[in-house]
This record gives structure tokens, C-alpha cells and sequence, in this order.
């Protein structure tokens, strides 16, 4: 796929000269005790976190809970009220525009100038990154997101799908280490929602960026996070790996589909105090724990229920989120 | 400060100004109709009264037009990235503030010196009124400073909008109308009454607009205008510049800057 893109330089080989932390520091960003106060209402509450090299790091929380607000923070156009940014080991706010060089964001909430064209677009861009060779860089890029045939369309005249691929274009352009990406696929259908995030982790293994991904879709970040933090009015809640996050919750659904007598089944779950619904009367849906899984079907099947089909829905981490959403798995 | 940095913003500038026709109007059609219908009234003054007081519109219209077009292209050149949500995508990148409003105010001087360029011929071939019967120094001195009042109130006002948000935009382009009597652009300052004279005379282009009535029949350079015209931009700029520090600072610890794209 897109020979062209994986033929960029290998992370090592990219101007190590002008780099030259790039390959002895583990953490491209590091965040600590950021806190930002909207007169009394503190939207980010001591956050604190890193960004390792080639990770991506998925920032999840519901409405308001002060993931856009961190990301503005990380990208300088809003102001902490105290807390410490560090990219690439320099402190953000006295090495801004070296900090800004390095890195790059993607978002659905920002565009592009709309009424001039994609190419003008990327030009523009390409020479406030300082690019030597822009055209053959865009053109490339071009090729690879597969939008060749639109750099002389007005950006306004381009569909949500062809808007966020020429952000990404944008965002990729300076051959950036981190990427800041706030919910890049909120405005997509499923489809292309789906060819994007394709698009994200080829972009990935080509070039070795390491990211911070804003989304509100779980399976977006179970997908490509190797890491997920939570946050939810401001802090922190949960920080780990998303199977790491999932095993938090202990409980599964089992739901099985039998063939007998339906008060037999019942009084087997009642004597083993299990919680349970029938959905219609061949098939009973148990919320239960993963251990527990075995013995109710070996047990149902001893009471000469013939069981025709077993369905276990484990944990997603759509539940770990609505759990510590509703407060239910606080780390602190 | 790079070089780069500005010429990207230029180019940008460059690009949004060819594709659009609201700037192609705002400015340049403007300048045009303007220095036509002030033109023929400047004609018909001509017969009725003396000669150089006729020309007062004419003179005065080309002139505030320095002022009109680099204030408008500083104000509004930032409102066309915050309408397309693209404000923060240049500050993302590794540009400063100082470099983006230094391109801004040179765009501003670009598009100025075209229109200006265009206004001055139409009214040298079309109404035979030459602009440089001021005299080339005058006409620097007037056009530097008349530039310099423009950038001023285009960083007061650009500070403004990245503080209030798009609320406020109409006074992009409205705002600097309300300088036009009050620096007599078309008639003498004798005329206003005592009170707003006062104001006048504490605003530079007064003095750059009595200067270049004067210059109408006599080329020598009024120093002491000149010299009073400069001080009191200085002033102002410096006055604007520190506005525009402290106002954008505010939009980033509010989250305006940020949320005037939301």
C-alpha cells in the first residue's frame, strides 16, 4: 500500500542533525501538575503523563472532561495555569516555536483556509514548517492519502472524508515526532472513519510518529492505542493498557441458548445467587464473573439442559469508561 | 523572526486575495467607485470654488484610502483564517505572533500601494488631479505616517477580536470610519468646532490631511506637522503594540483565542 510514503527515511535516518535528541530520549512529551482554571472552574486538575517514543496514547473522557482543553494547553494557544510541558526535553513555553517544528496536530474541529485549494493550503503550510523540497512533499503525501486529484480543489469544496485526509496531509507534513490528534474522525461515516484510522496506523509503522489521540469511540482506541488515559472532570482517573483497562472489570455476560425447561434453569442460577434476565424463554442472558463461566455451563448441563449455543460479551472498554464515568473505578 | 514564516503568510494572503471576490471589492472596486464619484464632485467644486479648495475631496479621499486599506487588510487578513477555523492551525505551527502580524501589516502595505498605485492614475488621467504636485517627500512623510496610524488601529482592533471573539468583527472594517471626521480627512480642521478639534489634533493623520491641503499650493514640507504627526504615531503605535501583547495574552488564558473557531 502506498509504496511511496513507506519510502520515507526510517526514524534514525531522518536528519538526525537537526534532531539530535531524537534517538537518546525515551519521552517525546511530558506533562506534569497541569492544571487550567476558567475563572472558578478548574477544567484540568493536575494532570500529569508522558508520551514514550512511537506510542500512541489515547486520551478518553466524556463532554467536558478536559481533553480538548489539555490538548490546547500541549499546542500553546491557551495558557495553563500552572503545570509543566516538556517536549523533546525542553520546557514548551521557552522553546515554543523549536517545540512546534517537531510536532503537528490533526483535528475535526479545525479546518483549512477554505476558500483557496488544497495545494495553496499545503504550500502555505509547508513553508512555515521551512520545508526545502514542499512541492515533491506534499505531492508525495498526496499519493499516499490518495487525494492526488484534488490539490487544485478548494478545501470548501471537499467532502468531510477528503477534509480530514488533507488535515492529516497537514499534520504530516514537517515529518512531525508527535502528533496531537483531537477526535479526527468525529465528522466521518463508519467507512471512512474506518479507512482513516488504516490510514493513521500506516502512517504509523511508515514513520515511527508517536501520537496523543482524543476520541469519544472505543473501538477507535482499543484499535490503535497502546495506552489510555482517562480523564473525567479534569483528572486523571485510569491509565493504563486497553486490556489492562477491560480486566478492571470482573463481571461478563454469558448468554446462552438452551433447549428445556426454563424453571430448571431459573432455580439453578437462583441457588447460585446469579443475576439474570430470559430475553425470550429459550435463552437466558447471566451477568456474572469470567471464572464463574465454566461452572454454570457444566452445572446447566447437569441439570439436563441442553445447551445449543454459549455467547460471552467480555468487558469492553466502553464499559470501563461508563463505569468510571458514573464514578464506579476511581484509581484514586 | 524568519523571513520565511512571513513570506508563507504573504503567500496565503496572496492566494485568499485572488480567490476572493469580497477583498477584490472591499478594496480595490471601493477605491475605484470611490475615486470616481469624489472625482466628478471634485470637478464640479473646481468650477464653483476656488481651484485647490475643490480638490480637498479628491486629495482627501486618495489619501484616507492609505489609511482604509492597510487597517482593513491587517484587521480582516485575520478574520478570513478565523472564519475557516484555520487560526490555530498557523499557530500550531512554529510561527510567532510577531511574524504573523509583521506579514500582516506588510500585506496590508502590498495591497495599499496597489490601490493606491491604481486611485492616483485614475485621478491624474480622469480628473487631472497628480498626486505629486504634494512633492515626493510630502508624499512619503504623509503615506508613512498615514501607514503607521492604519497599523495601529489594526493591531488595537486585531487584539480586540482575538480577545472578544467574532462578536465584534464588524468594527474590522467599520471602526476606522469614525477617524474620518475627526481628522478633518475632507475639509479644514477650522471647520469642526473648538471641542473636537482638540481631538483632531491629538490624532495623527490631522495633521498629515492639513499638511497635504497646504502642499496643494505650496510643496514645501510642513515640519513641524510632520514632526507632530510622527511623535504622536509613535505613541499610538507603541500604545497599540502593547494593547495587542496584553490582548492576545488574555485570549490564550481565557481560551478565547481557541474557542473563536469553535
Amino acid at each position: 500500500m502506498r509504496s511511496n510514503m513507506l519510502e520515507a527515511p526510517s526514524v534514525e535516518a531522518r536528519a538526525p542533525a537537526s534532531h539530535p535528541e531524537r534517538v537518546s530520549a525515551d519521552a517525546i512529551l511530558e506533562v506534569s501538575g497541569l492544571v487550567k482554571d476558567f475563572g472558578r472552574f478548574r477544567a484540568v486538575d493536575k494532570v500529569s503523563f508522558t508520551v514514550p517514543r512511537g506510542k500512541i496514547i489515547g486520551l478518553l473522557g466524556p463532554n467536558g472532561a478536559g481533553k480538548t482543553t489539555t490538548i490546547h494547553m500541549l499546542l500553546g494557544i491557551i495558557t495553563p495555569t500552572s503545570g509543566r510541558i516538556t517536549y523533546f526535553g525542553k520546557e514548551f513555553f521557552s522553546h515554543r516555536q523549536a517545540c512546534l517544528a517537531r510536532i503537528n496536530y490533526a483535528s475535526s474541529f479545525n479546518t483549512l483556509q477554505g476558500r483557496i485549494s488544497v495545494w495553496e493550503n499545503l504550500l502555505v503550510f509547508a513553508h512555515l514548517y521551512g520545508l526545502k523540497r514542499a512541492g515533491a512533499r506534499i505531492k508525495e503525501l498526496a499519493a499516499y492519502f490518495e487525494i492526488s486529484g484534488l490539490l487544485d480543489t478548494r478545501y470548501w469544496n471537499l467532502s468531510a472524508g477528503q477534509k480530514t485526509r488533507v488535515n492529516l496531509i497537514k499534520a504530516l507534513l514537517n515529518d512531525p515526532e508527535l502528533i496531537l490528534m483531537d477526535e479526527p474522525t468525529a465528522s466521518l461515516d463508519p467507512d471512512i472513519a474506518d479507512k482513516t484510522l488504516s490510514l493513521i496506523e500506516e502512517a504509523r509503522r511508515a514513520s515511527a510518529v508517536s501520537m496523543l489521540y482524543t476520541s469519544h469511540k472505543m473501538d477507535e482506541v482499543n484499535r490503535i492505542c497502546d495506552e489510555v488515559i482517562i480523564l473525567d472532570r479534569g483528572q486523571i482517573v485510569a491509565q493504563d493498557t486497553p486490556l489492562g483497562l477491560t480486566k478492571r472489570i470482573q463481571t461478563a455476560q454469558l448468554k446462552l441458548t438452551f433447549d428445556g425447561d426454563r424453571h430448571i434453569v431459573e432455580a439453578f442460577l437462583v441457588e447460585r445467587r446469579q443475576t439474570y434476565r430470559f430475553p425470550h424463554p429459550y435463552a437466558v442472558s447471566i451477568d456474572t464473573t469470567e471464572k464463574l463461566i465454566p461452572s454454570l455451563i457444566f452445572g446447566l448441563s447437569e441439570q439436563g439442559i441442553w445447551i445449543t449455543d454459549i455467547e460471552v460479551k467480555k468487558p469492553t472498554l466502553e464499559d470501563v469508561f461508563l463505569q468510571i464515568a458514573r464514578g464506579g473505578d476511581h484509581e484514586d | 523572526m524568519r523571513i520565511e514564516r512571513i513570506a508563507a503568510i504573504l503567500l496565503q494572503e496572496l492566494f485568499i486575495t485572488k480567490r476572493s471576490l469580497e477583498v477584490i471589492v472591499d478594496l480595490f472596486f471601493m477605491s475605484l467607485m470611490t475615486v470616481i464619484v469624489f472625482g466628478f464632485v471634485s470637478r464640479f467644486l473646481v468650477g464653483a470654488l476656488n481651484a485647490n479648495t475643490g480638490l480637498y475631496l479628491i486629495l482627501g479621499m486618495v489619501l484616507w484610502e492609505v489609511v482604509r486599506v492597510n487597517q482593513y487588510s491587517l484587521s480582516v487578513g485575520s478574520l478570513w483564517n478565523i472564519w475557516s477555523r484555520n487560526l490555530s492551525n498557523m499557530f500550531i505551527a512554529p510561527l510567532s505572533v510577531t511574524e504573523y502580524v509583521a506579514a500582516q501589516m506588510l500585506s496590508g502595505l502590498i495591497k495599499t500601494f496597489i490601490t493606491f498605485g491604481m486611485i492616483c492614475a485614475i485621478a491624474a488621467y480622469g480628473f487631472h488631479f497628480n498626486i505629486l504636485r504634494l512633492g515626493l517627500l510630502n508624499l512619503v512623510l504623509f503615506f508613512a505616517n498615514l501607514t503607521v496610524f492604519a497599523w495601529a488601529v489594526g493591531l488595537a482592533l486585531l487584539g480586540v477580536i482575538f480577545l472578544a471573539g467574532t462578536r465584534i468583527q464588524a468594527l474590522a472594517w467599520g471602526f476606522i470610519f469614525l477617524f474620518q471626521p475627526l481628522t478633518a480627512a475632507f475639509y479644514p480642521v477650522s471647520v469642526l468646532p473648538p471641542a473636537l478639534r482638540q481631538i483632531a489634533y491629538a490624532l495623527p493623520p490631522t495633521f498629515v490631511f492639513e499638511a497635504a491641503r497646504q502642499a496643494l499650493s505650496r510643496s514645501a514640507v510642513n515640519w513641524p506637522y510632520a514632526a507632530a504627526a510622527s511623535a504622536e504615531n509613535l505613541a499610538y503605535f507603541a500604545a497599540a503594540v502593547l494593547a495587542f501583547n496584553l490582548m492576545f495574552a488574555r485570549s490564550r488564558k481565557t481560551g478565547q483565542f481557541a474557542r473563536n473557531e469553535g
